[in-house]
């Protein structure tokens, strides 16, 4: 199945957070109290009841503030550091849509997703097994969109074919695309006016250096070291043999 | 057996090193079941949560029986001498069946010595990176670096522990009894350590 992928537009958004509330259906999530912060976000982060919510940023302009909604959830890597680097098989797998999908039997509650993860978005629910957005994978299975981009009413969430919403981009005039080339493209595309830092994202989000050099080089080359001493000592026991106590030289 | 024996292993030696063999054991199989997604492995555990608490409790009876080797070989393994070098140089005659005239030995030998320190040192960061990745998830950086140096020193304890498990076993048969009585024949000692054997007081 060719991929698909949310493309956000942060410029369409009103700040209505339906889709927060259409994730929450959806997903069966609760609701955790948080504190007023001066601010219209809400929630202040994304957490084990929150796997998307819309951040707010007021950007002081000569005309008065500007406000900016931007919606946030996990980006849905295609090389996925915290796939890489989970220890538990099928903790976390990728659905055929190419969203990032995952298992919370399998899960241990190491956290080191969390710690891979370029953005930071990984999230934990009580028995710190990993909680976030999975691109309502069992949705998007049975050819829905994801309760988010359903509910969006401006247009702020699409969803569908990537190419096909990278061209959709490309014609309301955006010639790149944040997520179109890092990581192996994200599926989760934002169609960005100004520099990613504007928005509090990284400019080249990319897989952590050691986890590239413990996936391609440490792991090879455990299993092989491994192989070599096992290797060796029994071709040493067959070749040469042991040494017999009666064979030794002794030190007078 | 009227063969004369010495003492070379007490209780306290022998139970530790069975307490940090036994525990890597079940630490280096749990881990490759982490590493390599041996989902058969993780199943002999009780499943991926039961094989993670096990790694990490079998983690901490490992680290604590590698400092209580502190006591027994940290020592001898920091003194060296010339006769090492040219136990080095003779490649230990561990090697060929041939008589070769090593220089005597004190209670572990040169390559003994090496060893022991090169497995205090990556068993030491083994588990300090162990500790942090299980203790800090919160702290980005250390875990990512942590999470590298555990396998790391995984590949490198992978590498040194089964050569020194059949050098201690099958290449040289008999050796394995320190590890199970303590004790050695007299001749034997002095053959292998001819040093210590003085030093004990033996003619
Ligand atoms: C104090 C000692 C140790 C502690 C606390 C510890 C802890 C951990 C933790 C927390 C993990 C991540 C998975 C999990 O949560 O269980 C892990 C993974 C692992 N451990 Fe250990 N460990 C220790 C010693 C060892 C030793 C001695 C070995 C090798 C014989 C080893 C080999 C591994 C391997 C290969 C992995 C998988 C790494 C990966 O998938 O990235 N560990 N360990
Ligand atoms: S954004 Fe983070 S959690 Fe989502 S797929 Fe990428 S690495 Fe994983
Ligand atoms: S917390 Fe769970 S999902 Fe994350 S790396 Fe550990 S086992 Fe994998």
């Amino acid at each position: 199945m060719a991929r698909q992928a949310l493309l956000v537009s942060p410029e369409l958004c009103i700040g209505c957070r339906g889709c927060q509330t259409a994730c929450k259906e959806w997903n069966h999530l609760s609701v955790q109290k948080t504190r007023n912060t001066g601010t219209f976000e809400n929630p202040p982060d994304l957490s084990r009841t929150a796997y998307n919510r819309i951040r707010f940023i007021e950007m002081p302009t000569e005309g008065g503030p500007r406000w900016m909604f931007v919606s946030q959830r996990c980006m849905h890597c295609g090389d996925a550091p915290c796939m890489t680097i989970c220890p538990s098989a099928g903790a976390i797998f990728r659905t055929k849509e190419g969203a990032v999908a995952f298992n919370r039997d399998k899960c241990i509650g190491c956290r080191l997703c969390s710690s891979a993860c370029p953005f930071g978005l990984v999230r934990f629910d009580e028995k710190n097994r990993i909680s976030k957005c999975h691109m309502c994978s069992d949705r998007i299975a049975s050819g829905l969109s994801p309760a988010c981009a359903k509910t969006c009413p401006t247009g702020a969430l699409k969803f569908g074919d990537r190419n096909s919403m990278i061209s959709l981009a490309r014609t309301a005039g955006y010639n790149k695309l944040y997520g179109e080339e890092d990581l192996a493209g994200l599926s989760v595309l934002y169609a960005f006016k100004e520099s990613p830092k504007v928005y509090g994202l990284k400019e080249n989000p990319a897989m952590p250096e050691t986890l590239v050099f413990w996936n391609e080089i440490l792991k090879p080359l455990a299993y092989a070291g491994f192989g070599l001493a096992v290797g060796a000592s029994l071709l040493h026991y067959l070749a040469i043999g042991p040494k017999r106590e009666e064979e030794e030289t002794r030190h007078e | 057996m009227s063969e004369r024996m010495i003492r070379k292993a007490g209780a306290f030696e022998i139970l530790n090193h069975w307490a940090l063999a036994l525990s890597f054991f079940v630490l280096a199989l749990s881990g490759a079941g982490f590493l390599y997604h041996l989902e058969g492995v993780a199943a002999l555990f009780g499943g991926p949560q039961g094989m993670r608490g096990i790694h990490n409790w079998a983690g901490v009876v490992f680290a604590v029986s590698l400092a209580g080797t502190v006591f027994n070989y940290l020592g001898v393994s920091l003194s060296f001498s010339y006769d090492d070098i040219d136990w080095l140089m003779k490649g230990g005659g561990y090697l060929s069946r041939k008589k070769i005239n090593v220089p005597p030995q004190d209670k572990i030998n040169t390559g003994q010595k090496l060893y022991y320190l090169g497995v205090l040192f990556a068993g030491g960061l083994i588990s300090a990176s162990g500790l942090a990745i299980w203790l800090l998830p919160g702290n980005r950086e250390l875990v990512l670096a942590s999470h590298f140096v555990h396998t790391l020193c995984y590949a490198a304890l992978l590498f040194f522990i089964p050569i020194h498990i059949y050098l201690a076993t099958l290449a040289n048969p008999g050796t394995v009894r320190i590890m199970i009585s303590g004790t050695v024949p007299l001749d034997w000692a002095r053959k292998r350590h001819a040093k210590w054997v003085k030093k004990m007081g033996y003619e």
